[in-house]
């Protein structure tokens, strides 16, 4: 049943050419340059230094790392992290 | 500190920068999060501590999950309106004070503080500052206590005698009062009652009485003192004396003696001059230039002084310019003829000088002419026609 749930929607987001992170509730990230790096559908904080912030995803960890990391602003979807980026990664 | 950007939607509800100390800050703000808390300008601080800037409705909401985590929970700072408005509540005085200021600027500018008054002349300031307190307008009234403009120009005209046009114009605090004043006939001068009698002996050519009654016609001869127009009007027991008024002009006979030289003396120049100059010292003066007997036989000075002056203010220490002119007495012999018409010329004009402006030369006649030790003598008649009028009053009869 979840199998057939899947390939239904695999195969609506290839018809009606809609966004993957709508369709398969993925985190989207929206980075400017190094300073500013937007995070939509996350599930929540892991770890928070200045050095290293590590969300929860639906499915899996994101890592973002860099110097003087400062959360602009934190909602229940969102994160809004600006300092000097040096490295994102995911699921990794 | 940093200080960090806060919206003004944030800054009107109210911010607290809160440090949260403890083990599990991350799933502090996991669960934060996750309930609808809004974090923001989240920072590590030092390991075990964040510090971030939460909305006063949300600061209550945290603290359950405070309990939870094991968290503590410290203020550091407050910003926005309801902690400013809080302050000001504790500042009583300062904000009556805030408050007053306001209110009293308002009121003082709602008062009328000056009234100027344009272009009166015979109306006084005090008659129209007058008229205008009567209808409400002074010095410290309120302006939303007067009527409009339009209205009070209109009952200022009612109320103001001898104005063509009022203007009432209010700008700000003062109020202008420009009046346009009626412009009236001279006022008749007041005559006592009087009649109109002849001034010299003469026949009437023309009579118009604009006020009395006309007691003699045209063509009528009238001796001097006779009434021309009566002032007194109605018959004998009723009547009313009123000063009489009109014109009457008559033919008067002046007879003339008119005595004509043959020989005419007349002064002139012969355009030599000299010029002598005096120094003048208070009351003094003295002979500067200009010595010696004048050159000429007969002559005439023009004295003109000039004085030195400072500011307006005349010092006594000036000159005189003395201009001596050389005359001559120039003899000139007229005919018999010529002296009798300079003599009629003169005559006429000393005539016409008596008699009036009006006066009007209708005829002359030579009586009789004769010349002796070398002048014309002359007796003329003159017929004037001229106003004859002279006043006499009428005096009240008082009682029986």
């Amino acid at each position: 049943m979840r199998r057939i749930n899947h390939r239904l929607r695999q195969w609506t987001a290839r018809v009606l050419e809609l966004p993957q992170d709508v369709v398969f509730d993925l985190p989207r990230l929206t980075m400017i340059g190094d300073r500013q790096l937007y995070i939509e559908n996350h599930r929540g904080v892991l770890h928070f230094s200045p050095d290293m912030l590590r969300l929860a995803l639906p499915n899996g960890k994101l890592e973002v790392s860099g110097k003087d990391l400062v959360i602009r602003g934190i909602w229940t979807e969102e994160v809004f992290v600006e300092g000097i980026i040096t490295q994102v990664s995911i699921n990794g | 500190m940093e200080r960090v950007k806060v919206t003004w939607f944030h800054a009107v509800r109210g911010c607290v920068t809160v440090r949260i100390a403890g083990s599990g800050t991350e799933r502090l703000l996991s669960d934060a999060a996750g309930d609808g808390i809004e974090l923001l300008a989240l920072r590590r601080t030092s390991p075990g501590e964040i510090e971030c800037i939460v909305t006063v409705g949300d600061f209550f909401r945290l603290r359950p999950h405070l309990r939870r985590t094991g968290c503590r929970l410290r203020i550091v700072g407050k910003r926005g309106l309801p902690f400013q408005l809080a302050r000001i509540g504790r500042r009583k005085f300062f904000a009556a004070g805030l408050v007053l200021f306001f209110i009293g600027l308002y009121l003082l500018s709602s008062l009328i503080w000056r009234i100027e008054i344009e272009g009166n002349e015979r109306l006084t300031d005090e008659q129209i500052l007058a008229a205008a307190r009567a209808e409400g307008l002074h010095v410290f009234q309120w302006s939303f206590r007067l009527p409009g403009a339009e209205e009070l120009s209109r009952r200022l005209n009612t109320a103001l005698p001898g104005t063509a046009w009022v203007g009432v114009e209010k700008r700000g605090t003062l109020v202008t009062i420009r009046i346009v004043e009626t412009t009236e006939p001279e006022p008749r001068t007041l005559l006592s009652p009087r009649h109109l009698i002849a001034k010299e002996d003469a026949v009437v050519t023309r009579i118009t009485a604009t006020r009395g009654r006309p007691v003699v016609k045209k063509n009528q001869r009238v001796k001097k003192g006779d009434v021309l127009i009566s002032g007194i009007l109605g018959g004998d027991g009723l009547h009313v004396n009123v000063p009489a008024e009109g014109t009457v002009r008559g033919l008067v006979w002046h007879e003339y003696d008119i005595t004509s030289p043959l020989v005419r003396k007349a002064k002139t120049y012969t355009g030599e001059r000299r010029t002598v100059w005096h120094a003048v010292l208070g009351d003094r003066s003295l002979k500067v230039s200009g010595f010696g007997e004048p050159p000429f036989a007969k002559y005439e000075s023009v004295l003109r002084q000039e004085n030195a002056a400072w500011r307006g203010i005349v010092l006594p220490i000036g000159r005189i310019r003395e201009t001596q002119l050389e005359v001559t007495f120039v003899e000139r012999r007229l005919t018999e003829e010529e002296a009798a018409a300079e003599g009629l010329l003169q005559a006429r004009a000393d005539i016409l000088r008596k008699a009036g402006a009006d006066a009007v030369i209708r005829a002359e006649k030579i009586l009789h002419r004769k010349t002796e030790n070398g002048k014309v003598y002359m007796k003329v008649l003159f017929e004037v026609e001229q106003s004859i009028t002279d006043e006499m009053p009428l005096v009240q009869p008082q009682g029986e």
